[in-house]
């Protein structure tokens, strides 16, 4: 899917840049996204790290399979066919809890490691198993109980009251996740 | 609410720490070891990173982004979506911080508390960047086929936009 996407992006990108005269932007641009590329991952790289560690300690204490079981119900539904005792549960559990923690950056390393328990159980596969794709959509649709980057813009930008939108931010967000997963169903058959 | 978003990275930590210790876990090595696996992942993903943020800055500055932005706005002004949130609508599946620098701008613009402040604010809030997101999470499995999951989450993203507007237009 990306190798097509790439090309169109790239294709579509350089003829507009060409039609309408901004060949020198498009090309300072992508000498400088290279940079910025860098110096994001860089950023991420200490917070991987961090949340990673952490991790593995949960991991250790145990405290992963708590929250999995808790969240049984929920994942029996969404990812079937995913063995009882596999590790991919607690990793899914984890990466969901920080995902509505918002710990932004941090989830990442969190869905990255689950991504790759459910790879495990899809032998490695270069093909995505439902399961996998289904994540992915739960993750894209990102429930936040609280979108502390916007409140901060919003302050910034002399709201009176930032936190006023949450209960539209959940709204919103339970009406992303549903879809999502209702799309994500139908469309695996 | 200040108090809970200060308070829930601190919270996670020192739990996850303290029960690690009574439970009797090496704590720092235990660490150590995990976030030498981190810094692998994060390795892993740069070659994946620098080729979308490259499409997404060619894209941004070739102009195309404006262009198709003043080609969907009548028929989106049409079924109630009003043409300020439009490009951040354009571009937030496709560039986090693309889509926060116009939101940060565009919300200074528009005033932080009127109705297309109100509702850029929400999607930013409910919505993901998702060509990052699945780019990251299937490059690190060396997945090349994702079937469905852009389609879908693309259908999700956007049906949160739209709530997004309509629901900040009630409440």
């Amino acid at each position: 899917m990306l190798n097509v996407i790439w090309v169109i992006m790239i294709f579509a990108g350089v003829v507009t840049g060409l039609l309408t005269g901004r060949i020198k932007e498009v090309s300072e641009a992508v000498l400088a996204s290279c940079t910025s590329s860098v110096s994001l991952v860089m950023t991420m790289l200490g917070a991987m790290c961090l949340w990673s560690g952490i991790m593995r300690v949960a991991q250790k204490a145990g405290l992963v399979n708590t929250l999995a079981r808790l969240l049984k119900g929920v994942f029996k539904f969404l990812f079937p066919g995913i063995p009882k005792d596999h590790p991919a549960n607690g990793a899914i559990a984890m990466s969901i809890s920080a995902d509505l923690l918002g710990l932004g950056n941090a989830a990442t390393p969190l869905g990255i490691m689950a991504m790759k328990e459910l790879s495990d159980v899809n032998g490695n596969s270069t093909v995505a198993s439902n399961a996998m794709v289904m994540f992915g959509v739960v993750n894209a649709a990102c429930i936040q109980l609280i979108p502390a980057t916007v409140l901060v813009v919003r302050q910034q930008a002399g709201s009176a009251d930032p936190s006023s939108i949450i209960p539209c931010v959940w709204i919103a967000s339970l009406a992303s996740a549903v879809s999502g997963v209702v799309a994500a169903k139908i469309l695996e058959k | 609410m200040d108090f809970i978003s200060n308070f829930s990275i601190p919270a996670v930590i020192f739990v996850i720490v303290v029960i690690g210790w009574i439970k009797g876990v090496k704590v720092f090595d235990v660490f150590v070891e995990g976030a030498y696996e981190g810094a692998k992942t994060a390795f892993e993903i740069l070659p994946v990173m620098v080729g979308i943020i490259a499409a997404v800055s060619i894209l941004n500055a070739s102009g195309l982004v404006d262009i198709l932005t003043n080609l969907v706005r009548k028929p989106l002004e049409f079924i109630g979506i009003p043409a300020e949130v439009i490009p951040v609508m354009l571009i937030r599946p496709f560039s986090g911080s693309a889509s926060l620098g116009l939101f940060m701008e565009q919300i200074k613009r528009y005033g932080a508390d009127s109705y297309a402040g109100r509702a850029l604010s929400t999607i930013m809030g409910s919505s993901e960047t998702v060509m990052y997101t699945l780019a990251v999470y299937f490059g690190a499995t060396g997945v090349r086929d994702t079937r469905h999951a852009l389609a879908a989450s693309l259908i999700s993203s956007y049906v949160g936009m739209l709530a997004a507007i309509y629901v900040c237009k009630i409440l």
